[in-house]
């Protein structure tokens, strides 16, 4: 009986855990957006990290400009626009699916392609080329045959 | 029959090669700044003084943005080359400055101690004007020829070299 308590005890503590983490959880809608613009951003001085992750001062000052255009009632492509005229195409972290960037998406697809179709070709090249005939046995080799088994038969008496 | 796939696959690598030895052989810190060649923004702020400043072409001659801080060790080290240019070209071009994210008190200190080869310096505390400017970190100068256009942007510590061929780029 007391262990069914110490059980129900324990089950209402976990219960009323989750009830306050539920309720803790209280996003900010314009933060999210921001952020998720931040994250299509390279924070420009330090090679290689989005905006929504970069402690530098300039990242920083990055979220604020994204923060205040939201504010305003910009798009996100007004804001990804504002960037890329001032800092270039290398401010976005997926590179433009236009202009410059066309060769960079269909280079490794088009180099996939040839090689599966080079290796089809080979394939069925190698399958084209037919097997060198067999040879018809000699007497001789008949002979030898004969003989092996002759040998083989004298072994398990 | 199958040798013939060979004129297929080596140009592929040859292309494929030649493309990566371009992209390793040249320098991932050099990025072409998309403003060259496009008229400089109209900026207004304030300078150091709290006197109301217009960014862009000043006095109607072409001019010289440097974008500087005094936390900035490059800065100090461009500083002399700035001074002597300052003196050298005073007749042709306009110099002025953009103080990025300093305090107020280190800026003024640090142009009294070293010498102030600007006509103003536009204080720049929240760092917009810097993003405006698409500025990475400082120093960095801007070359405006007289309509107005970014003829060359350089984001590294000016040399007396550098600063004349800038110089000669946006004076006729």
């Amino acid at each position: 009986m007391l262990r069914i308590f110490k059980w129900l005890g324990v089950l209402a503590l976990c219960s009323s855990l989750v009830t306050v983490s539920a309720s803790e959880v209280n996003e900010d809608p314009l933060e999210r957006t921001m952020l998720d613009i931040a994250q299509k951003l390279r924070c420009t001085v330090c090679q290689n990290q989005p905006v929504s992750e970069s402690n530098s001062g300039l990242a920083k000052d990055m979220r604020d400009v994204i923060t205040d255009k939201l504010k305003q009632g910009q798009t996100e492509a007004q804001i990804m626009q504002f960037f890329v005229e001032r800092y270039g195409d290398y401010v976005l972290l997926e590179p433009p699916r236009s202009g410059n960037g066309v060769p960079l998406w269909v280079f490794p697809p088009l180099v996939l392609l040839l090689a599966v179709l080079v290796a089809i070709y080979m394939m069925k090249s190698r399958a084209q080329t037919a097997a060198p005939a067999v040879q018809e046995l000699t007497d001789e080799d008949r002979e030898r045959i004969r003989r092996a088994r002759e040998q083989d038969r004298a072994g398990d008496e | 029959m199958t040798r013939s796939i060979w004129w297929v696959i080596i140009p592929v690598l040859v292309i494929l090669f030649v493309l990566l030895g371009y992209g390793l052989t040249s320098d991932p810190r050099h990025i072409p700044s998309p403003l060259i060649g496009k008229p400089f923004p109209q900026l207004q702020g304030v300078d150091l003084n709290g006197q109301p400043v217009n960014l862009g072409l000043v006095d109607d001659k072409p001019t010289i943005v440097n974008v500087w801080a005094s936390w900035c060790a490059a800065c100090r080290q461009e500083h002399e080359v700035l001074l002597r240019g300052a003196r050298r070209y005073t007749d042709t071009v306009s110099l002025v400055a953009v103080n990025y994210k300093d305090e107020l008190v280190n800026a003024k200190r640090w142009l009294r101690r070293l010498g102030d080869p600007y006509q103003w310096s536009l204080h720049d505390l929240s760092g917009r004007i810097g993003i405006e400017l698409g500025v990475y970190g400082v120093p960095e100068t801007f070359f405006i020829n007289r309509d107005g256009i970014i003829v060359e942007k350089i984001s590294a510590p000016l040399t007396d070299e550098k600063l004349a061929a800038g110089v000669a780029l946006i004076t006729p």
